[in-house]
């Protein structure tokens, strides 16, 4: 039975389904299926005293939770997951700092602000600027290594040791760069977009923007790409800006223990978010040389919270990113001052008489848009089974390690054989376009073609896609290396290295819209003018990434910033669209994908269609563990220190008389507020003691952000645990709530659109009925037969 | 003067005497052909020499290749009072019969414009002088368009237009204190004599040949004579071997290697120029197209076994990480909610 589940289970999505189900949960599945009719209301009062006694009878939990043993899917949501809190608590503290904070504090604040976007522009800019030449050097270094060796063996026989020699070169410097990902900080695998998209929509990401993550990220990059794999190293960017922008706004870094006291003002998580968005933005700019593109991808992805000022000061941010790239890349090409090299990946320009594209071609890039739209679609869908097994059978970090290197030798492996077979030779360029010619079998004076695009960094085979004139590429080639390179790009992404899918995809794309261009060319001979191959590339590459990531606007705005080209603008966006609505009938994207199976629960931007029915009264969490105003510290404690509900937002309600009566609500005390509150010991008992300390302000709070420390290491002695803790001053008087009848799309409006993180569910008399969290609104989903909801797992 | 004149046209001939073992490439028929058509252009050069000969300025002749060797003729030192310069020289010897008396028209006319709008006797001198050496340096530069040799032939020409043209260009005052830039550069829109001048400049330019000419640009660099004496070898061992491609290609291995090595240490060095990169490209093609010289590919057996075992590496990492490494499992936690786990249950009930 367990046999054919496993089997089942990573083979195929579609009919493993009906398999599945009845193992996960065979009692239930009876229920499924029969239809009761009166079992539609519920009493909260008698399954809240169920669910009291169900925690007590701890065999029973037991018993549950083997039972409820299930190989990872992409339909669950894990507990390790917990929401940011964007909401401000406006406690007394709170009231008072503002009170005390002069016009000119505030003033200042702004300016802050301002020099923070500047800092995080300036230093993702120059990680952008060391990524860069890093990987220039070592790949550059590789290159001739292997290039020489070619041609020693060549000559004299024994090309198979070059072809060992170039894949144990690849697979160590991919090595190093997995052990670093796999054992030190597997969070920074990756692109990192997905983390980012979740941190900006709200959900923390443990670790995601801790400066160890963004050295293992940069090191990371830089193996990936020198390594050969089929990556880009354009989406670390954005995530090492995000991890830039969370660090500079901090003024202190956790990791190294060093606070500079600064910015301390900005020590909570609303701040946080605004500029882990702005670098988002930088890291953008850095990396496409696209500063209004970035801008535009943190609002696509973080729009939420947005406003003028905060996007004017992302633009900043994404500027000085994007001058400080240049400004730095000139100094090392040893032409100070000159600042024409905007960005990571550079498509070269298009020229004016090359741009030209006239009315017909418009149905010729509809096609090329709903092509990318399929092959995207399939990209995903590969990549989606793939994931899923790795997550399943590849998770410990040494064979994690292992795969990687053998992607990096297979890579080389499948390089070395297509260029040993392609006959494909072209005389060498006046421009000196290719880096490193092989020459191999080829005439001498001519170099092999294959090599142009496989033995080389992926951008610049990009480039030379894109600006090769006419009849540099055979058709032939440019079709088995479209359909290697694909297999190798869907492959690689997901491994354990830090390592992004845009070049792969533009590569790809690039690829086969030469090859539409060429093959255009040759239908119509006589017209064979405007079908330039360099244009069809461009949009085939636009096709290829749209049809992969599905961002629409941003990257419509990259694709014609990095290309320095408007006129391109209307046929980008109409093949960014059409291989957005042709990818979206059959998967999701990319990275959609990869947070779904990360079972991260992320908010989408609708709560799902048909879904007005459902009321807060059904999906809030119920039997609200609440506090009183004045609370007793042993209480407090064992609350807090009960691993099974690992509660973070306690109602504060007026005194309740027994467990079965909800007291009515006066506010909303999170975790990190009563470990502070433990911390420094503010008891009621205490309270003439602490007249003559110091009183407890917000900056204890953020001094103790955003690593809270956990219940366990707070010593609270027996006497302590008779004192009362008095929440009043801590708690917030307002939080925000909801009657039990609000549906859920509502709800989720109310969620998305103020960034909650705990909702209360009163009923008219004001009495805490229920919670909602993020958990109990990203459980729904549109499956394929209507509304489904997800479960939850424990990490 | 006609001595010396003459004294050149054979030194022309003998120049086309000496370089012909060294095109092995050409058939020997096409080389009568070529001096056919070069028989008139040469011509104009004659009256440019001569007039190199009275020019008022200092010129230095640099000197004249022949074959592969290369010797001075400088003719350094030569200054000619102005006033002997005759304009009669250019009456004489016309550069193209259409040209001559239309010069000479326009002479008599500007007689007629007020004196500070005439072009002063002087600038039209150097206009003359401009005109000759245009036409030499032209004349060179298609003569040896195919196979490029522009670089070793037409150094010297192009020196002593550039020469001329920066003496007008210059603001320098001549005599009677006027300066010919204005008066022939830019008093009108075309700009003539400015964008003739630019084009041949850009022709140098883009043909790098200063990259084979010493740092003075009197003569050939030492590299390119040595890399022409090398090519020289290559070609003559091909024309040994030239009944046997497969004797040919072992025969000439060495020295088409060390060419090419040659060559390659040149390109990184940027001493190359289009002459020589011409050269080599052709070289390189007789080596590898007409002879066939290119490396075989023999060793097809042993690249498969080493791919397929490597593409063989992943199947095996895979099967046997899905057949031993334990499944990660998640553990379901019943949501504290009070409808718990009938909810699905509920959804269908609202459904049906």
């Amino acid at each position: 039975m367990a046999n054919i589940a496993k089997k089942v289970s990573w083979s195929g999505r579609g009919e493993d389904r009906g398999e599945r189900t009845p193992l996960l949960n065979g009692a239930e599945d009876g229920k499924y299926n029969r239809k009761l009719s009166g079992g539609g209301m519920f009493h909260i009062g008698r399954l809240s005293t169920v669910d009291l006694e169900e925690e007590i009878t701890p065999e029973e939990e037991i018993v549950r939770s083997r039972l409820k043993e299930i190989p990872h899917n992409e339909k669950l949501l894990s507990l390790k997951f917990e929401s940011l809190d964007y909401d401000n608590s406006e406690n007394q503290l709170f009231l008072e700092e503002e009170r005390r904070m002069s016009h000119m504090g505030f003033r200042c604040l702004e300016i802050r602000r301002w020099v923070i976007c500047g800092l995080i522009g300036f230093f993702t800019g120059l990680i952008a600027c060391v990524i860069d030449i890093a990987v220039e050097v070592l790949a550059g270094y590789k290159y001739f290594l292997v290039k020489q060796n070619i041609e020693k063996f060549t000559e004299h026989g024994g090309l198979s040791i070059s072809l060992i020699l170039w894949a144990v070169l690849n697979s160590a410097f991919v090595m190093v760069g997995a052990i670093a990902v796999a054992f030190i900080e597997p969070i920074a695998g990756g692109s990192g977009i997905p983390q980012i998209k979740c941190y900006l929509n709200g959900v923390k990401i443990p670790r995601v923007v801790r400066l160890k993550t963004l050295v293992v990220k940069v090191f990371g990059v830089i193996c990936s790409v020198a390594g050969g794999l089929a990556v880009g190293k354009e989406g670390p960017m954005i995530h090492s800006g995000a991890v830039v922008a969370a660090g500079v706004s901090q003024g202190r870094s956790t990791s190294l223990k060093k606070d500079f006291k600064m910015f301390e003002y900005f020590r909570r998580d609303t701040e946080k978010r605004d500029f882990v968005s702005a670098g988002a933005a930088a890291g953008v700019s850095a990396a496409f040389g696209a500063p209004v593109g970035g801008v535009l991808f943190s609002l696509e992805e973080g729009a939420s919270f947005w406003n003028q000022m905060l996007t004017w000061r992302i633009f900043f941010a994404s500027m000085v990113s994007s001058f400080t790239l240049n400004f730095f890349l000139s100094i090392y090409n040893k032409k100070p001052g000159e600042l024409s090299s905007p960005g990571l990946i550079n498509f070269g320009r298009f020229d004016s008489d090359t741009v030209k594209y006239t009315l017909f071609e418009i149905p010729l890039f509809i096609i090329i848009g709903a092509l990318g739209g399929l092959l995207g679609a399939l990209f995903n869908l590969l990549n989606n089974w793939l994931t899923i097994f790795r997550i399943r059978y590849v998770h410990r970090p040494c064979l994690q390690v292992m795969e990687a290197m053998l992607v990096a030798a297979v890579t080389a492996t499948v390089s070395f054989a297509m260029i040993y077979f392609s006959n494909d030779c072209q005389p060498l360029g006046q421009d000196h376009s290719e880096e490193y010619p092989l020459q191999l079998f080829c005439a001498d004076g001519e170099y092999n073609a294959m090599a142009t695009t496989f033995f080389n960094t992926p951008e610049r085979s990009v480039r030379s896609l894109f600006h090769n004139p006419p009849g540099t590429y055979n058709p032939v080639t440019l079709g088995v290396f479209t359909l290697a390179y694909f297999l190798l790009a869907v492959w690689t992404y997901g491994l354990a290295v830090s390592a992004g899918v845009f070049i792969p995809s533009l590569l790809i794309g690039a690829a086969w819209g030469r090859l539409f261009g060429i093959l255009l060319s040759v239908i119509a001979p006589n017209q064979s003018m405007w079908a330039d191959p360099g244009k069809y590339a461009l949009m085939g590459a636009a096709a290829q990434l749209g049809g992969i990531v599905r961002m629409t606007l941003s990257l419509t705005v990259i694709l014609v910033e990095a290309t320095g080209n408007v006129t391109y603008g209307f046929p980008i966006m109409l093949v960014l669209m059409t291989a957005k609505i042709v990818g979206d009938y059959f998967v999701e994207g990319l990275y959609d994908l990869h947070i779904k199976l990360q079972s991260v629960p992320f908010l989408h931007w609708e709560a799902p269609a048909t879904s007005h029915w459902l009321t807060a009264r059904e999906v809030m969490s119920s039997a609200v563990t609440c506090f009183n105003r004045v609370e007793k510290v042993g209480t407090i404690v064992d609350v807090l220190s009960n691993t099974s509900t690992n509660h973070n937002g306690f109602p504060v309600v007026t005194h309740t008389t027994g467990h079965d009566e909800p007291g009515k609500i006066c506010g909303l005390i999170l975790r990190s507020q009563l470990i502070v509150l433990l911390k420094h010991k503010v008891f009621v008992e205490r309270a003439s003691s602490r007249l003559i300390q110091r009183k407890l302000q917000l900056k204890d709070f953020r001094d103790a952000y955003p690593r809270f420390p956990p219940i366990q290491s707070i010593h609270v002695s027996q006497d302590e645990r008779e004192c009362m803790m008095d929440l009043t001053e801590f708690m917030n008087p307002t939080p925000y709530t909801v009657p039990q009848e609000t549906s859920l799309p509502r709800v989720f409006k109310l969620f998305r659109a103020l960034g909650l993180r705990h909702l209360v569910v009163v009923d008219n008399e004001n009495r805490v009925m229920g919670l909602v969290t993020r958990k109990d609104l990203a459980r729904y989903h549109m499956g394929k037969d209507g509304l489904e909801e997800l479960h939850l797992a424990q990490m | 003067m006609s001595s010396s004149l003459e004294l050149k046209e054979v030194s022309i001939v003998s120049c086309y005497e000496t370089r012909r073992p060294c095109l092995p490439l050409r058939v020997n028929g096409s080389w009568g052909d070529l001096r056919g058509t070069m028989a008139s252009p040469w011509r104009s050069t004659e009256a440019t020499n001569s007039e190199e000969v009275n020019a008022p300025l200092c010129i230095e002749l640099v000197g004249y290749m022949f074959g592969w060797a290369f010797s001075f003729i400088s003719i350094a030192n030569c200054s000619v009072d102005p006033s002997e310069l005759s304009v009669d020289v250019a009456v004489k010897r016309p550069v193209s019969p259409a040209r001559g008396p239309g010069f000479l028209h326009s002479l008599s006319l500007s007689s007629a414009f007020p004196d500070d709008l005439e072009v002063n006797e002087y600038c039209m001198k150097m206009l003359h002088i401009y005109g000759e050496r245009y036409v030499t340096y032209a004349n060179c530069l298609v003569s040896y368009a195919r196979p490029v040799k522009v670089c070793q032939n037409c150094y010297s020409d192009f020196i002593s237009l550039k020469e001329i043209y920066t003496n007008i260009s210059s603001d320098q005052l001549g005599p009677g204190n006027v300066s010919c830039h204005d008066s022939l550069m830019r008093s009108d829109r075309l700009m003539l004599l400015y964008t003739l001048f630019n084009k041949l400049d850009e022709i140098w330019i883009s043909a790098e040949c200063t990259q084979c000419l010493t740092g003075d640009q009197e003569a050939l660099s030492n590299e390119t004579v040595y890399f022409m004496a090398s090519l020289n070898q290559s070609l003559s061992c091909f024309q040994q071997h030239q009944s046997n491609h497969s004797e040919l290609c072992k025969a000439c291995k060495a020295s088409y290697k060390r060419l090419n090595e040659l060559y390659g240490r040149m390109e990184k060095n940027q001493t190359l120029c289009i002459d020589l990169e011409d050269a080599m490209n052709v070289t390189r093609r007789l080596w590898s197209i007409n002879y066939n010289c290119s490396m075989p590919r023999e060793e097809t057996v042993p690249v498969i076994a080493v791919s397929s075992f490597m593409l063989f590496l992943p199947i095996i990492f895979y099967l046997s990480s899905f057949l031993h490494s334990e499944q990660k499992k998640r553990k379901l936690i019943h949501p504290k909610r009070a409808k718990s786990s009938s909810s699905l249950m509920n959804i269908q009930d609202k459904f049906s």
